[in-house]
C-alpha cells in the first residue's frame, strides 16, 4: 500500500481477492459439507457422521487403487524433479532459450485428452515396433517395454508435471546468484560440490515445493492416467467410474473430500512451514546481529 | 633467476563470443609476488582476461600458464588461483566462519585446524567477533573482507580480484585500497586486480596494464603510465591529459615538429617511428600547462599556443581553466587553488605554455583503441 | 587434462540434454506424428498405413465442426471472464502488497488447483443442481422463488466450469507478467496523475501483454480440449475437441482421434506463432533482460 492510499479501497480489494479464492474453493467445501451428512446430498435434515469415511477404508478395490496411485505419484516425482532441475540448469546456460522453454512448457498448452490420445496411439505403435523387433531377433526383454501399463502412465504423468516443476524451480533459481557457484569453484569445489553445498541449500524450498506439487498433480490426474494405465486402477479412475455408473454416492463425496483434505493439508503445510521457517530464521539472525549482543 | 617462470603468463590469448572479440592476442607476464592491476574502461575485456586466467572462461585461442604450467583447459578448482568477486558472492546460507572455512572443508584438513586457520584469517582482515553472522548482516566493506579471507585462507599463490571495491562508497574504497596493498605486502602472493578506477589502480599497483577493446594497450609502473604514456589511449584514460590532434610536419632524429591549429609545436619521438605527414597527437598533462595573459612572452618557441578562455572550474584543492584552441580542441590548465592570481573573462585570448619535455607524441587514434 | 576428466565433462554435458531428449521423444514426437496417423486407414480395431483424408472429412463435414466452433466461442467467453475477474488481482498483488508477501498471496490460488480437477468438476453438479447450493442460497435470500434449472447441462454450466477451473492460471501468468512492470512505474503514474483506466491501457497492458496472452491461450486451448467439462456439465450438444478425441478412441476410430489432435496442435501452433510475432513470448520468464 502506498503511503497515501485509501485504506478502504485497499481493504475492499483484499476482500475481493479472498472472495475469489472462496468462490474457487466453494464446490470443494460444499462436497466436504455433504460428506459429513448421514442423509447425503439434498436431504432435508443434516446429521453429522463420519460413517461415509469408514466405508472407504473397507473398500478393497479403493485401497488397491490408492496404493497404485501413490506408487505412480512418487515414481513421477522421482523422475520429474531431477529432470526439471537439469532442465532449469540447462536453460540458464543455453543459448537456445526459446526452443528449450517452448519444449518444456508446451505440455501446459496441450489439453489432457489430446495429449493422452496422442500418447496412447504413440505407445501402441511403439509397442508394436518393440514386439516386432523382439520377435525377429528373439530379444524377449524388449517386448513389453511400452505395453500400456505402469511405464506408459508414468511417462504420461512425467510429461504432464515437468512444466510445473520446471517453472517452480526456475523461479526459485532466479533468485540465486551464479557468482556464488563461481566463488565455490574458486575455493576448490568441483561443479557437483558447488551445486550440493552452495546452490541446492538455497533453492531447496523451491525444489521441495516442486516435489509436493508434482506428487499432488500426478495423484489427481485422471484423463492421461485413464488413457495410458492399461490394466490397473487409480484413485481418480475408480472415483470417476463410480460417479458415472452410480451417480454421486455418499461414499464418493467422502472420498473426494478426503483426498482434497490431504492435498490442501500438504500444500498448506508446505506454504506455512517454508515461509514461516525462512521468516523465523531471518528474525533470529536479525536478533543475533543486534549491535552489542554479539560484538566482541 | 631467469629460468623461474612467471607466476602468470598468457600467450596470444583470445576470447570470442560469436562475432564479438572480447580479447585479442593478449600476452602478459606477471611475476610472483607482484601486485598487478588490469585497468580500463568497462566492457574493455579486463574482466574477461581475469576470468580466463581464473578458469571461468575457456580461451578461444592462446594459452594461460601458471608457474610455467599450461592450465588453459583446467576448471577453476584445479588451478592455483583464487578469486574475489565484485559483490553478492558470499554464501548467504552460511555464517562468516562457514564462508571462510568452506574451501578448506573440501580438503582433508582436520576440522579444528580449519577453524583455527579461518579464525586467524578473519583476524587478519579485522573481522574477529563476526564469525557467527550471516553475510546479509554485514556492511559492503565487511562482506568484501570476508571474501578476501575466504580466498586467502586457501594459501593459493595467485589471488584474482574482480572489481572488488566497485560496490563500496568513495571513502571506504580509498581506505580499503590501502588495506589491500598492505595485505598483499604481508602475504607476499601475486595479486591481479581489475578496476576501472584510476586512483584505485595507482594506489595498489606495482604494475598496471591498460586494456581496452580486447587489446592490451600498454603496461608499466604507475609512474610510467601516468607520466610517460606511450599511446594516445593511455593519455586519454589516465590522468587529466590534454590531447591536441594535428599533423606531423618534420622529423629529424628525435625531434618532431607538429602542426596544431596552424601553430608549430615541438615534441620528442622517443623511439617511435613516424614519417612526415602522419596524423599525430600531442598530449600534455593539465597541471603542466601554464597560462599567461601577455602574449607569449617568456615562453619557449614550439612549446606555446594561443587559446580562448571559456571558464574557470573551482574543484577545491585545484582550480581548472577551460580553454579552446582555434581548431576548437579543448584544453585544460589546472593549478592548486590560490597559487595563481590570474583572472580571465570568457572570450579572452590567453597564451598557454609549458616546459620542453612535458609533451608526449602519439600516433593518432587507431580504430581499435576507442577510449 | 586427463582422459577421465574429459569423459566426465562430456558426460555431464549430455546429462543436461536429457530432459530435452525426453521431451522430444515422448512429447514433441508423438504430437508431430498425430498428423501422420490422422491420414492412416481405419481398420476394425486399429489402423494401417495409408493415405486418406477421410478423418478430416468426417470432422469438417459433420455436426462435430459446429460443436467444435461452439466450444471455441464458449471458451473465448471463459477467457474474457477469467481476465476481468483474475488479472486485476495479479496487478493488485504486485502493486500494493509488500514484495516479501507477494508470493504467499499468490500461493492462495494454488489451493483450489491442488484439488483434483475431476473432483472440482463433479462437485459443480451438486452446487448447480436444482436443489443444490446456488439455488438453495438464492431462494433463502429471496432473490428467486423457483429454482434455476437453466445452469447445469447448458453452455452456461460449461463456462462456469471453465472459469472456476482455470481462473488461478490467469492470476499466475498475470503475476509473472507483472514482473515486467517495475514498481516505480506506478509511482511515476501517480506523480503524473494518470487514472486507473489510463494506467491499465498505457502501461500495464502493453508491458504485461506476453504473460496475459500466454494465460489466455492456456485457458482457451484447455477450454476446447478438456473433455471432462462438457462431459459432466454440458448438455447434449456440448462437445469439444477433447471429447471428440476420447469418444473416437472409445469407438476405436484412432485416425479420427489423431486428426482432432493434429487440428488442436495446429491451432495451438498458430496461436503461439501469432503471439510470438506480436510480443516476444520468451520475455515471460526473463522480463529483466528485455
Amino acid at each position: 500500500m502506498t503511503e497515501y492510499g485509501n485504506p478502504v479501497t485497499y481493504g475492499l480489494k483484499w476482500l475481493y481477492l479472498l472472495l475469489i479464492v472462496c468462490l474457487l474453493m466453494s464446490p470443494v467445501f460444499y462436497v466436504m459439507y455433504i460428506s459429513f451428512n448421514e442423509n447425503g446430498f439434498g436431504a432435508r435434515h443434516y446429521v453429522f457422521t463420519l460413517d461415509w469415511y469408514k466405508v472407504i477404508f473397507t473398500d478393497r478395490q479403493m485401497l488397491t487403487a490408492l496404493s497404485w496411485t501413490m506408487k505412480l505419484s512418487i515414481a513421477t516425482m522421482l523422475i520429474t524433479i531431477p529432470l526439471s532441475l537439469l532442465a532449469a540448469k540447462y536453460y540458464k546456460t543455453t543459448r537456445h532459450k526459446v526452443l528449450t522453454v517452448f519444449l518444456l512448457l508446451s505440455p501446459l498448452f496441450v489439453s489432457s485428452d489430446i495429449m493422452g490420445s496422442a500418447l496412447l496411439v504413440f505407445f501402441k505403435n511403439l509397442n508394436g515396433v518393440f514386439t516386432f523387433v523382439g520377435d525377429k531377433y528373439s530379444i524377449l526383454w524388449l517386448q513389453s517395454w511400452f505395453e500400456l501399463g505402469f511405464t506408459t502412465a508414468l511417462i504420461g504423468l512425467i510429461i504432464y508435471t515437468i512444466p510445473y516443476a520446471f517453472i517452480v524451480i526456475l523461479i526459485t533459481m532466479g533468485r540465486y546468484r551464479q557468482q556464488q557457484t563461481e566463488a565455490a569453484r574458486a575455493c576448490g569445489a568441483t561443479g557437483w560440490q558447488a551445486f550440493t553445498d552452495i546452490e541446492f541449500p538455497q533453492i531447496r524450498p523451491g525444489v521441495f515445493s516442486a516435489c509436493a506439487f508434482t506428487i499432488i498433480l500426478a495423484f489427481n490426474e485422471y484423463t492421461r492416467t485413464n488413457l495410458l494405465k492399461g490394466g490397473f486402477d487409480t484413485f481418480t479412475t475408480v472415483l470417476v467410474s463410480e460417479m458415472l455408473n452410480t451417480g454421486m454416492s455418499e461414499q464418493s463425496y467422502a472420498m473426494s473430500s478426503l483426498v482434497s483434505f490431504i492435498a490442501i493439508a500438504i500444500i498448506g503445510t508446505i506454504i506455512i512451514v517454508t515461509l514461516l521457517k525462512s521468516d523465523s530464521i531471518a528474525q533470529r539472525e536479525r536478533v543475533k546481529a543486534e549491535p552489542g549482543s554479539n560484538e566482541s | 633467476m631467469s629460468n623461474v617462470p612467471p607466476a602468470v603468463e598468457t600467450r596470444d590469448l583470445s576470447k570470442h563470443y560469436g562475432q564479438v572479440r572480447a580479447l585479442q592476442n593478449v600476452s602478459v607476464n606477471i611475476a610472483a609476488g607482484e601486485y598487478f592491476v588490469l585497468l580500463g574502461p568497462s566492457g574493455g575485456g579486463k574482466t574477461t582476461l581475469l576470468r580466463t586466467i581464473g578458469g571461468f572462461h575457456r580461451p578461444t585461442t592462446g594459452s594461460v600458464l601458471l608457474h610455467g604450467n599450461d592450465v588453459s583447459r583446467l576448471p577453476p578448482d584445479k588451478r592455483p588461483t583464487s578469486m574475489v568477486f565484485q559483490s553478492y558472492a558470499l554464501f548467504p546460507h552460511m555464517t562468516v566462519l562457514g564462508n571462510v572455512s568452506y574451501g578448506l572443508s573440501l580438503t582433508k584438513m582436520p576440522k579444528d585446524q580449519i577453524q583455527e586457520k579461518a579464525k586467524t584469517m578473519l583476524e587478519m582482515v579485522g573481522l574477529t567477533g563476526y564469525e557467527d553472522r550471516k553475510p546479509h548482516e554485514l556492511s559492503g566493506g565487511q562482506q568484501q573482507r570476508v571474501q578476501l579471507a575466504r580466498s586467502l585462507v586457501l594459501d593459493r599463490d595467485i589471488l584474482l580480484l574482480d572489481e572488488p571495491l566497485a560496490a563500496l562508497d568513495a571513502q571506504l574504497r580509498k581506505d580499503m585500497c590501502l588495506e589491500l596493498k598492505h595485505l598483499q605486502e604481508q602475504v607476499g602472493i601475486t595479486f591481479i586486480h581489475v578496476t576501472h578506477n584510476q586512483e584505485e589502480a595507482m594506489t595498489v599497483a606495482d604494475r598496471i596494464a591498460l586494456i581496452a577493446d580486447g587489446n592490451l594497450i600498454e603496461q608499466g609502473s604507475a609512474r610510467d603510465i601516468y607520466e610517460r604514456p606511450k599511446h594516445r589511449f593511455t593519455a586519454s584514460f589516465v590522468g587529466e591529459n590534454n590531447l591536441m590532434d594535428g599533423t606531423l610536419l618534420t622529423v629529424s632524429g628525435d625531434d618532431a615538429v607538429v602542426d596544431i591549429a596552424g601553430v608549430k609545436l615541438m615534441a620528442k619521438t622517443e623511439g617511435q617511428s613516424f614519417t612526415a605527414g602522419d596524423a599525430v597527437s600531442i598530449s600534455i598533462r593539465s597541471e603542466l600547462v601554464k597560462t599567461d595573459a601577455s602574449s607569449l612572452s617568456g615562453s619557449v618557441e614550439g612549446h606555446c599556443i594561443i587559446g580562448t578562455f571559456r571558464e574557470a572550474v573551482y574543484l577545491g584543492l585545484t582550480t581548472s581553466f577551460r580553454l579552446t584552441l582555434d581548431n576548437s580542441n579543448e584544453i585544460q590548465a589546472r593549478f592548486v587553488t590560490g597559487q595563481s592570481a590570474q583572472q580571465f573573462s570568457p572570450g579572452d585570448r590567453v597564451s598557454l605554455h609549458w616546459q620542453p619535455g612535458d609533451t608526449r607524441l602519439h600516433a593518432a587514434q587507431t580504430k581499435t583503441h576507442t577510449p | 587434462m586427463s582422459i577421465r576428466s574429459g569423459i566426465t565433462t562430456s558426460l555431464t554435458r549430455w546429462v543436461f540434454i536429457l530432459p530435452i531428449a525426453f521431451m522430444m521423444l515422448f512429447f514433441a514426437l508423438p504430437m508431430i506424428l498425430t498428423a501422420v496417423w490422422s491420414v492412416f486407414e481405419r481398420t476394425m480395431f486399429w489402423m494401417e498405413p495409408g493415405f486418406t483424408l477421410f478423418s478430416y472429412e468426417n470432422f469438417f463435414t459433420s455436426a462435430r465442426l459446429l460443436n467444435f466452433l461452439a466450444s471455441m466461442y464458449h471458451s473465448s467467453i471463459a477467457v474474457l471472464i477469467c481476465l476481468v475477474l483474475g488479472f486485476p488481482i495479479a496487478v493488485f498483488v504486485r502493486r500494493r502488497i509488500p514484495q516479501a508477501a507477494q508470493h504467499r498471496v499468490v500461493l492462495l490460488f494454488i489451493l483450489p488447483f491442488m484439488v483434483s480437477e475431476t473432483i472440482r468438476v463433479f462437485a459443480l453438479r451438486p452446487v448447480l443442481q436444482r436443489n443444490g447450493l446456488v439455488n438453495g442460497a438464492l431462494m433463502k435470500l429471496g432473490v428467486i422463488t423457483e429454482p434455476l434449472t437453466a445452469i447445469l447441462y447448458t453452455p452456461l454450466g460449461v463456462i462456469i466450469g471453465e472459469v472456476l477451473s482455470f481462473l488461478p492460471f490467469i492470476v499466475f501468468s498475470g503475476f509473472l507478467a507483472m514482473e515486467a512492470v517495475p514498481r516505480y512505474i506506478f509511482e511515476i503514474c501517480e506523480d503524473l496523475g494518470a487514472n486507473t483506466f489510463r494506467v491499465y491501457k498505457d502501461i500495464i497492458l502493453p508491458l504485461a501483454a506476453p504473460g496475459i496472452f500466454a494465460g489466455s491461450v492456456f485457458i482457451f486451448v484447455n477450454g476446447i480440449g478438456v473433455a471432462l467439462l462438457p462431459n459432466i456439465l454440458g448438455g447434449p450438444g456440448a462437445v469439444n475437441a477433447g471429447l471428440i478425441a476420447t469418444q473416437a478412441i472409445s469407438a476405436l476410430d484412432f485416425p479420427l482421434a489423431m486428426a482432432v489432435s493434429a487440428i488442436m496442435t495446429a491451432t495451438l501452433f498458430l496461436l503461439l506463432y501469432i503471439g510470438h510475432r506480436l510480443f516476444d513470448l520468451t520475455h515471460i520468464l526473463d522480463p529483466v533482460n528485455k
